[in-house]
């Protein structure tokens, strides 16, 4: 089992015979509170790991771009006898440094040897998409469209079971007053979308794990080609431009900001608040979590007074 | 009758209405104390859900509707100091700040000051206008504040001047969230009951300072004012 930490290109892992775990998804659940900690996220996969509570035989870590944390806390699992590779994403869409690091990819994960891989993935990943598009268009609960893109990232550990997921969702007649963004970090919290669903706002618009389904190829060079336009590692202009235009397609009303204490991301909540809120006049909110567990009153009672403001009472 | 009930994180607040208002006000623990009669209950505040109720409403609809009732002035802001938090309310935009991270900026922060005075948070007004100058705090954070407390002592600065210096710190602090071009503010929870807050604010933030006569129970009273506009006309 190869684990991995945010967004790996799985393709290339599953070419290789390799089966990809996201340690991410078992933060949410867990209830272990890390000394040695800046961001919660990657303290507690580090954690899980060197107390082998999650085993993996090798990991891949996003170091470079979308999480920079990590770094350190993959050097400390590499310490571990862990073999470790750090995947480091460009910030100007270099296409030859994403090749290299497919390459680096590709070898540590023992070399390709199922080239079909790539093109059963990118179909699955299609499927997604069009899961996403019924979620914009309020036929899907956000709940079980969050669930499917933010697997995404390792395909639920096997392509086939993650099909199986896409295939067993139907269509819904999703009941909402008002149709909403969440930019940023993934919500650490249990249930948030839940509740998000439970005061009447409709996730029409979810960036991180959206893009968790979007990068797909049929080969390798185009697995580079889409992997490269991964907005939420890239710099933030082309990202706002990204994020604008999915904002008037899906015809967001408003942006919630969820942002992770002690991540480099949370300083540019500044920038996006005055191109969304104050340039566009998106009513905007910012949720910032630390560590793990059922979403927090404070941030309850937030976002239901975003939820009355939206409603003008 | 309608009760507004505002259960706070440190205060419970009830305002009974039938034809005038009617306010009382306990610690959170003793919120039933507020309930010993019959009514349609509106609730707000953190444990809204918690209590009985027939509608709630979070304390930041509830500010706006509480002040409307007791200022005729068109605010700019309000802000809400609770013992939990501060919240701040952008009435020309129609959107809201909350600081609830730490107690800099809360009534807590001030509680802690008296406490270290061994004094009733009630007595820092009086302190307040009787410094002859006011001692430079920077931090509002509890423990460092009190370093700096200590190092003004130190330096010879009367408990009065270092009370002053507190309630600036603490205005400079809430300043932060308010919207740059306010000009007349609403303040309300329990702490605007301390004018010396009051003073500092406008010496601080440049801004008109209005504070409503019950500044405690506003949002009680705007818990039944949004009744009112809200379920029994709608």
């Amino acid at each position: 089992m190869l684990g991995i930490t945010a967004l790996v290109p799985a393709e290339v892992i599953y070419a290789c015979r390799e089966n990809a775990v996201d340690l991410n998804n078992f933060v949410p659940f867990s209830e272990f509170q890390p000394d040695d900690k800046l961001c919660a996220w990657s303290a507690i996969w580090r954690e899980l790991i060197l107390r082998k509570e999650v085993e993996v035989d090798k990991l891949v870590v996003v170091a470079g771009g979308d999480c920079y944390n990590a770094l350190v806390d993959g050097e400390k699992i590499e310490l571990s006898g862990i073999p470790t590779l750090y995947f480091i994403y460009s910030f100007n869409r270099d296409i030859r440094l994403m090749e290299e690091n497919l390459d680096s990819l590709v070898e540590f994960a023992g070399g390709i040897k199922n080239e079909k891989a790539f093109g059963e993935i990118a179909d699955l990943k299609q499927r997604a998409m069009e899961i996403d598009s019924l979620r914009t268009e309020g036929k899907l609960s956000s709940i079980k469209a969050f669930e499917i893109e933010i697997s995404g990232s390792d395909l639920m550990g096997s392509p086939d079971k993650y099909g199986k997921a896409i295939e067993a969702l139907e269509e819904e007649d999703v009941d909402f007053d008002y149709r909403v963004a969440i930019l940023g970090i993934p919500p650490i919290y249990k249930g948030f979308h839940e509740f998000l669903q439970s005061i009447g706002l409709h996730v029409a618009y979810d960036e991180m794990p959206f893009e968790f389904i979007r990068h797909s190829g049929r080969n390798l060079g185009e697995v580079a080609e889409s992997y490269v336009n991964y907005t939420f590692a890239g710099n933030i202009w082309r990202r706002m431009e990204f994020v604008e235009k999915q904002l008037k397609e899906r015809n967001i009303d408003a942006i919630i900001h969820f942002q992770q204490f002690s991540c480099h991301h949370k300083l540019e909540d500044i920038i996006l608040r005055e191109r969304f809120a104050d340039r566009e006049g998106y009513p905007y909110i910012t949720i910032e979590a630390d560590l793990p567990g059922s979403t927090p009153e404070q941030a309850r009672l937030r976002l239901e007074a975003f939820a009355e403001r939206l409603a003008g009472v | 009758m309608i009760i507004g009930l505002d259960v706070g994180s440190r205060a419970a607040k009830a305002a009974y209405y039938t034809d005038s208002y009617e306010y009382r006000i306990v610690s959170s623990h003793s919120w039933q104390d507020l309930i010993d009669r019959d009514g349609i209950i509106v609730s707000t505040g953190y444990f809204r859900k918690k209590v009985p109720h027939e509608l709630n409403v979070t304390e930041i609809t509830t500010a706006i509707y509480g002040v409307r009732h007791f200022l005729k002035e068109d605010v700019d802001a309000i802000v809400d100091i609770g013992g939990q938090d501060t919240k701040m309310i952008d009435m020309r935009r129609n959107d809201f700040r909350m600081n609830d991270k730490c107690s800099s900026g809360t009534g807590t922060f001030l509680e802690y000051i008296a406490n270290y005075f061994a004094l009733d948070v009630s007595e820092l007004q009086n302190f307040h206008f009787r410094a002859k100058t006011s001692a430079k705090i920077n931090s509002t954070c509890s423990v460092f504040a009190q370093s700096e407390v200590v190092s003004r002592l130190v330096e010879g600065y009367s408990k009065e001047e270092i009370i002053n210096g507190i309630h600036h710190a603490f205005a400079r602090r809430i300043a932060q969230m308010l919207p740059g071009n306010a000009r007349m503010i609403a303040l309300i929870g329990g702490t605007a009951k301390n004018k010396g807050v009051v003073d500092a604010f406008e010496k601080e933030l440049g801004v008109k300072v209005l504070v409503p006569p019950d500044p405690q129970v506003v949002n009680a009273v705007g818990a039944v004012k949004y009744y009112l506009a809200t379920e029994r006309d709608g």
